[in-house]
């Protein structure tokens, strides 16, 4: 069966589209170097949505994996010698496993004991990197982690080209990942769960392989941002695990909507663009997550739908017409999944 | 191990175990009365030292060192006030309202945390002890503040606890902890309760942020790895029981100050995360909780 290519659907290849065309307009290295640092931490918000939104685990620890990808991957570069792609994709792995672990305890918690137990992991995993200092660096954190090429091509060179490119295209990947997972009729057991765990039970659906699957998917693109975090800035320091970060990337979540997917990513490339462009005024490099902050409170007392919820709710009125453009020429050119 | 190296332990061990009570039973306060966890307790402590600090220690206003701890500890239980009065009131009752209150308890740190970095700097900061000079108990010899504070814990608990026991307020405080409709059916003013709870406990943690000032450098983020602790400490004692909360309070400082010795500083921390997800996989309701469904 044909379904009409929607509005959405056009949309997103604009905003694709766009996006690769960005480094052709933006030639300054610094606004490159926001687009890309946006793109990880889209990346970050929106594998969060999965188990915070969709699942409803209450996964404090999802920072966690990110810092295990990004020490990972320093690590195995580092030390190790291994190829800087091989070592991402083993920071994902690290991540992944790290996943499977948080899982274990959190199958068996509920409530304010799954918050509690996952920030425990992520300060457990913190306190082992600050504890092994002569490998990770401690608090100093670990330099000169080599960089990503390929066919003796720098990516660094020419104004970072190459790592715009290589953040979009993880980010594409994980999106797409993201959309067919929350798709799927496994994404439709995770909902299940969700809004009633006692209905789902009985009706087949095993919460804890569930659960299991769900911390490990949201894992591995979070635990690959990390390794190209890591690539990238060269660094890897204790601080991603930091309470602001978690509040930073969480803010993301809340002001770009829950179950969204593509709201968190949205969100990630507004705030860091606005939050950084803040930083030229006097002052504002402290007051600009205050800012933040506030701004996530105002969301969550008044649009606890995150921001896309506006967009939904003006739908009705304007979508309408839009819909039947779009209907009436592109009819017919996708087949539905 | 030596009779002194025994010692030695056992008396850093209570010191340790407690500022952790101090600081675990405001946090626990507001669990057990209000169910939401408060991630902004820390930088409560931390706010209550650089008020603290800034009316002691600071060029120009020399003012007397308990006249500066009150109105530090008076200023952040206002704050306190404000704070739940703005972002966990609206969600009172709602189904995720754990969560929701979560993300503002971070947000309400966030917002804090980098305001005082704006209005204090960077630059690190001690306020000047309660009392000095140095105190020998048992052979081991431990500053005159921090023996100070080991008597002022079970005292401030001991007063907590008659609060919360004997006073109209205090058995007002555990009914809503209970039961908050009851509560209200019978005449409580439940909102009230909560202003004072949270009143309590900010104070509490300013109490313990101002303490811990003359002991550490303090910076922006003093409050973030105590509070840490505390939520060990409030898991270890089971979620719900102030009584647990103290017992666990002066077990895991003793805990933690006998791996520093056997360990080592490195190790200290990761086992005792590790012991505590342990702990949590075989006795969720905490060592001395009971089971709740």
């Amino acid at each position: 069966m044909r379904k009409p290519l929607s509005t959405n659907s056009l949309l997103l290849a604009l905003v694709v589209v766009a996006a690769l065309a960005v480094p052709f307009v933006v030639q300054d290295s610094y606004w490159r170097h926001l687009f890309i640092i946006a793109f990880i931490y889209a990346i970050v918000a929106s594998n969060w949505d999965l188990s915070l939104g969709y699942a409803g685990i209450f996964n404090f620890g999802h920072i966690a994996f990110f810092g295990i990808g990004v020490y990972v991957t320093g690590l195995a570069a580092k030390l190790l010698g291994m190829d800087p792609w091989v070592a991402m994709a083993f920071g994902g792995l690290a991540a992944s496993l790290a996943g499977a672990l948080v899982a274990l305890p959190v199958l068996r918690l509920k409530g304010i004991y799954v918050i509690l137990v996952t920030f425990a992991f992520s300060q457990f995993v913190l306190q082992l990197v600050l504890s092994q200092s002569d490998v990770t660096g401690g608090t100093q954190g670990l330099v000169r982690i080599p960089t990503i090429s390929a066919f003796g091509y720098n990516f660094l060179r020419d104004q970072r080209f190459g790592y715009y490119y290589v953040a979009l295209a993880l980010l594409v990947a994980s999106t797409v990942f993201l959309r067919l997972l929350v798709g799927s009729n496994f994404g439709m057991s995770l909902r299940a769960l969700r809004d009633n765990e006692d209905y789902a039970l009985a009706r087949g659906i095993p919460t804890g392989m569930q659960r299991l699957k769900v911390l490990v998917a949201s894992a591995f693109f979070t635990g690959v941002a990390g390794g190209f975090y890591a690539t990238y800035l060269r660094v890897a320091s204790p601080e991603v695990f930091g309470f602001s970060t978690v509040a930073l990337v969480l803010s993301m979540v809340l002001v770009g909507g829950i179950s969204t997917i593509y709201g968190p990513i949205a969100a990630a490339v507004l705030l860091t663009l606005g939050t950084e462009s803040l930083v030229h005024f006097a002052g504002m490099n402290e007051s600009r997550f205050m800012l933040v902050a506030v701004l996530m409170l105002v969301i969550l007392l008044f649009f606890p739908r995150g921001l896309a919820s506006l967009l939904t709710k003006t739908r009705p009125s304007k979508g309408a017409a839009a819909g039947e453009t779009g209907r009436v020429n592109i009819a017919g050119n996708e087949a539905s999944p | 191990m030596t009779l002194h190296s025994l010692n030695a332990m056992l008396v850093s061990g209570i010191v340790l175990g407690s500022f952790y009570a101090i600081m675990a039973s405001g946090l626990s306060l507001i669990w057990t009365t209000l169910g939401i966890f408060n991630f902004a307790h820390g930088v409560f402590m931390a706010l209550g030292a650089y008020v603290a600090w800034t009316l002691s220690d600071a060029a120009g206003l020399n003012l007397w060192l308990g006249a500066s701890i009150a109105f530090a500890v008076a200023s952040v239980c206002a704050l306190g006030i404000l704070t739940e009065r703005l972002v966990i009131r609206p969600f009172y009752g709602e189904r995720n309202m754990l969560l929701v209150t979560t993300m503002t308890t971070l947000a309400v740190m966030m917002f804090l945390e980098k305001g005082i970095q704006l209005l204090w700097g960077p630059r690190l900061k001690q306020i000047r002890p309660v009392a000095s000079g140095d105190v020998t108990v048992l052979g081991v010899t431990i500053s005159a503040h921090e023996a100070f504070v080991v008597c002022l814990a079970p005292v401030l608990l001991f007063g907590l606890w008659g609060f919360l026991r004997l006073t109209r307020t205090g058995r007002g405080i555990r009914a809503v902890g209970q039961n908050a409709q009851a509560a209200r059916l019978i005449g409580i003013n439940v909102p009230a309760m909560f202003a004072i709870t949270f009143a309590l406990s900010a104070g509490m943690a300013a109490l313990t942020g101002i303490l811990l000032g003359s002991v550490r450098l303090m910076t922006p983020g003093l409050g973030s790895e105590p509070l840490i602790k505390a939520l060990i400490i409030v898991i270890f004692g089971g979620l719900g029981s102030l009584g647990g909360t103290i017992g666990a309070a002066y077990v895991i400082g003793m805990l933690e100050a006998f791996l520093i010795i056997n360990i080592g500083m490195y190790w200290t921390p990761s086992t005792m995360f590790l012991l505590l997800i342990l702990t949590l996989l075989v006795r969720p309701q905490g060592l001395f909780g009971k089971a709740v469904h």
